[in-house]
């Protein structure tokens, strides 16, 4: 019920657009700074009081448009709030559900804890927000959370028209196909005319008709809000086939009332799926600063700097991994990259969460995932992290 | 203190003062107004989110099931679709909502103990639930896993095939157009009979029987139609995992018009019992005096004048059902609700939408209300 009301709230959200200006205002503490991320064309403040109407009207005017052009970094409204928004979910093993103890785990809910112990050097200072799939922009644009990481794939346009910018993918995903392992079908071929369930809002059921189409066989795709509803069809026969992102069908199969060995995954991948966080547009401080928490994990991996050994590395003797880890070189000088981040971010992101490997291993090899594509591009795969100097 | 007989000064004239705030409160609601939209404006600006309609002629990325709609369509494609499966829905769903309600609360003043308390209990049960949870449990609990799969479906030769994915049954093939001129044919010549035979009676007193003479006669003229025009039949069948052939009712589509339908029947039931109870005893009595039947009692003295108070709140009842309608999102039935969230989660972007879904219940909202009152008109009492 609880999730079927955050969908409610869709509308609401939307409205609640309407009243960003003035949660701008109630976070802003310091002067208004000219800031370069800003990108309200400045033309934008002659047009408002010229066209609007009514004196209580133009009285507020200006200040809106004074905020569109001066507006502040969530960088800042994080760090003054001590705590980081992330907008997740909470019924996907292995990426985001709830342990017993009714705790954020998965991998997009550790790449939160990422961003928090990167931002404010606590990854415990996070609030997660569930969120229905088509909810998350919505919540996104209207400011109620500050960063999205929730298994979302990265499209044009989403880039273009949700107000979303999205940046370095976490996991290189694609779509395939699941069915009960007793119904008989060898791959999708097999399956014309057949009914395939997906999770509504989300770039599935368009990929399943588009190949289908491809195959030049009939389907129907169905598609359901809910994850619980749509495994309850799938399993009172209501459809053939259960169609998501590679990486989501294995965290579902493991965890599938009948067993995993119940279900087969077939081996075809029909799209690619980078799933991506990202931020609200025209914010490039607070972008870049949750780009290169990301980025620490990998290059950590890379250094070979684990939650284990971090300490050691941090006082070791390679004057790269020591600069990486915030610390002072041979000539007592520590690196300050400019990003508005602590110089010791990725020690604390290490120390607290781990690099990306161990996020990776601690969450998604027990459901049966392997690297591939999101190992290092070292051993053949597509995580890379530019350096950091 | 001179002038007692004077107007008072303007800070103390009623007349002004109620002016003044009125104009100050529309002034205070027409300046927030503009001050919320002018701030939707800009923010939707300043993040680059679209606000105009150009969306709708964007393709739409997804299909839609029980439809021949395809993902290559544009957005405006698709609401059609959409609200076209919530017409379904309201239509339906009022015409069964009426049926049901009606008999309902006749059944509450039945003089029979077990159909009076039956019809009670029905009514104080599904009254006092939230439709949203009926509808649930319609889908989860009734449909899913109470309906066989498809292999174990429920078969009863061309007239019915119901399991899990559906309920089929025969149908006719060939053109839309053929099928509605036979429809309309049969339509028209049952509605001359039954004229006739009114006319019959009220000219010799002798029973018209029309219900006896024109849909006969109708069936006929539809058969006769039917393969003049050359139209054919198709009958469902179970071709390995599927069903093919006939007309497939969704199973989403099923819970929710039962849901609707029981929710709504209920309290259409209790407008009825009041109604029939609003009209004066010694109506019934008269009718009783004069030999009536209890049928023809009912049906011609006491729910004619029921129906006049009735028609008002069981308008209400109407306006409700359609509007209800958007809940059967929940359990993916595609009308207009959930379509719309399929274009915002592909897209479209999200103030435009939901605004334009507003607008389109408030259109549908007020042609239902439209139609109450031209039968509310027809129904009241010439005065003379």
């Amino acid at each position: 019920m609880r999730r079927t009301f955050i969908r409610g709230l869709v509308p609401l959200a939307a409205l609640s657009l309407v009243a960003g200006a003035c949660s701008d205002t109630g976070d802003e503490g310091g002067e208004p700074a000219p800031s370069g991320s800003g990108a309200a064309p400045t033309t934008g403040g002659t047009d408002d009081t010229g066209t609007t109407p009514g004196s209580v009207a133009t009285g507020s005017t200006p200040t809106t448009a004074e905020e569109v052009q001066t507006g502040e970094s969530l960088l800042d409204t994080v760090s003054a709030a001590d705590v980081v928004r992330c907008g997740v979910r909470d019924d996907l093993p292995g990426f985001s559900s709830l342990d017993d103890a009714g705790e954020h785990v998965g991998f997009d809910a550790d790449f939160c804890r990422v961003i928090a112990a990167a931002v404010l050097g606590d990854a415990t200072k996070v609030e997660f927000v569930d969120l229905e799939t088509d909810a998350r922009f919505t919540a996104l644009q209207s400011g109620e959370i500050d960063v999205l990481v929730r298994n979302t794939t990265w499209t044009a346009s989403r880039d273009g028209i949700e107000g979303a910018t999205f940046l370095h993918p976490t996991y290189y995903d694609g779509q395939q196909m699941m069915v009960a392992a007793d119904a008989g079908f060898e791959s999708i071929d097999d399956m014309d005319g057949a009914v395939v369930c997906v999770a509504g809002g989300t770039t599935s059921e368009g990929n399943v008709a588009t190949e289908f189409a491809r195959r030049d066989l009939t389907v129907e795709v169905q598609s359901f809000e809910d994850v619980d509803l749509l495994q309850e069809a799938f399993i009172a026969g209501r459809c053939d086939g259960w169609s998501s992102d590679g990486s989501q069908l294995v965290g579902l199969r493991s965890s599938f009332p009948d067993g995993p060995d119940a279900l087969v995954i077939f081996d075809d991948i029909f799209s690619k799926e980078p799933l991506t966080p990202a931020v609200r547009d025209n914010d490039t401080r607070w972008a870049q600063a949750v780009e290169w928490a990301i980025y620490a994990t990998i290059q950590a991996e890379e250094y070979g700097i684990t939650q284990a050994n971090v300490g050691d590395m941090a006082a070791g003797d390679n004057a790269a991994i020591v600069q990486f880890l915030g610390g002072e070189n041979a000539d007592g000088v520590t690196l300050d990259a400019g990003l508005g981040l602590d110089p010791a971010f990725a020690m604390n992101v290490v120390s607290q969460v781990g690099n990306y490997g161990e996020i990776f291993e601690r969450n998604l090899t027990d459901l049966g995932l392997e690297r591939g594509l999101n190992a290092l591009w070292g051993d053949g795969g597509l995580q890379y992290a530019p350096p950091y100097r | 203190m001179a002038t007692t007989t004077g107007r008072p000064p303007l800070w103390r004239d009623v007349r002004v003062l109620a002016w003044t705030f009125q104009i100050a409160v529309v002034l205070v609601v027409v300046a927030i107004v503009f001050w919320l939209l002018d701030n939707l404006r800009v923010n939707s600006q300043r993040l680059n989110i679209p606000t105009g309609f150009g969306h709708l002629d964007q393709p739409s990325s997804f299909p839609i099931p029980g439809s021949d709609f395809r993902q290559t369509q544009p957005v405006r494609d698709a609401l059609v679709e959409g609200f076209q499966n919530t017409l379904r829905l309201a239509i339906t769903g009022i015409a069964l909502a009426t049926v049901a309600g009606v008999l309902i609360g006749i059944a509450r003043l039945s003089q029979n103990f077990i159909v009076r308390s039956a019809a009670r209990a029905y009514v104080e049960f599904v009254r006092n639930v939230p439709l949203f949870c009926l509808l649930f449990v319609m889908y989860g609990a009734v449909v899913l896993n109470a309906f066989p799969r498809v292999a174990d479906s429920w078969d009863v030769g061309p007239v019915a095939i119901v399991n899990v994915r559906g309920a089929s049954t025969f149908w006719f093939e060939g053109g839309n157009w053929k099928f509605v001129v036979a429809l309309l044919s049969a339509g028209i010549v049952a509605f001359l009979v039954a004229r006739w035979r009114s006319r019959i009676a009220d000219r010799t007193g002798t029973p018209g029987r029309t219900g006896l003479w024109a849909l006969p006669t109708a069936a006929v003229v539809l058969v006769v139609v039917w393969i003049v025009l050359g139209l054919g039949a198709t009958a469902p069948e179970i071709d390995g995992a599927r069903v093919t052939g006939g007309i497939t009712m969704t199973p989403e589509y099923f819970a929710a018009l039962a849901a609707l339908v029981i929710y709504t029947s209920s309290h259409v039931a209790e407008i009825v019992r009041g109604s029939i109870q609003a009209v004066p005893r010694g109506q019934g009595e008269a009718a009783n005096a004069l030999a009536l039947s209890g049928f023809q009692r009912l049906w011609h003295v006491v729910l004619p004048q029921a129906m006049r108070i009735g028609v008002p709140p069981i308008g209400n009842q109407y306006l409700n059902l359609a509007k209800n309608s958007s809940l059967a999102a929940a359990i993916s039935f595609p009308e207009l609700t959930k379509v719309t969230q399929l274009t915002v989660a592909n897209r479209s972007p999200a103030v435009p939408s939901f605004a334009l879904l507003l607008g389109i219940y408030l259109v549908l909202s007020l042609v239902i209300s439209l139609f109450v009152n031209l039968a509310n008109r027809r129904l009241a009492i010439v005065e003379r």
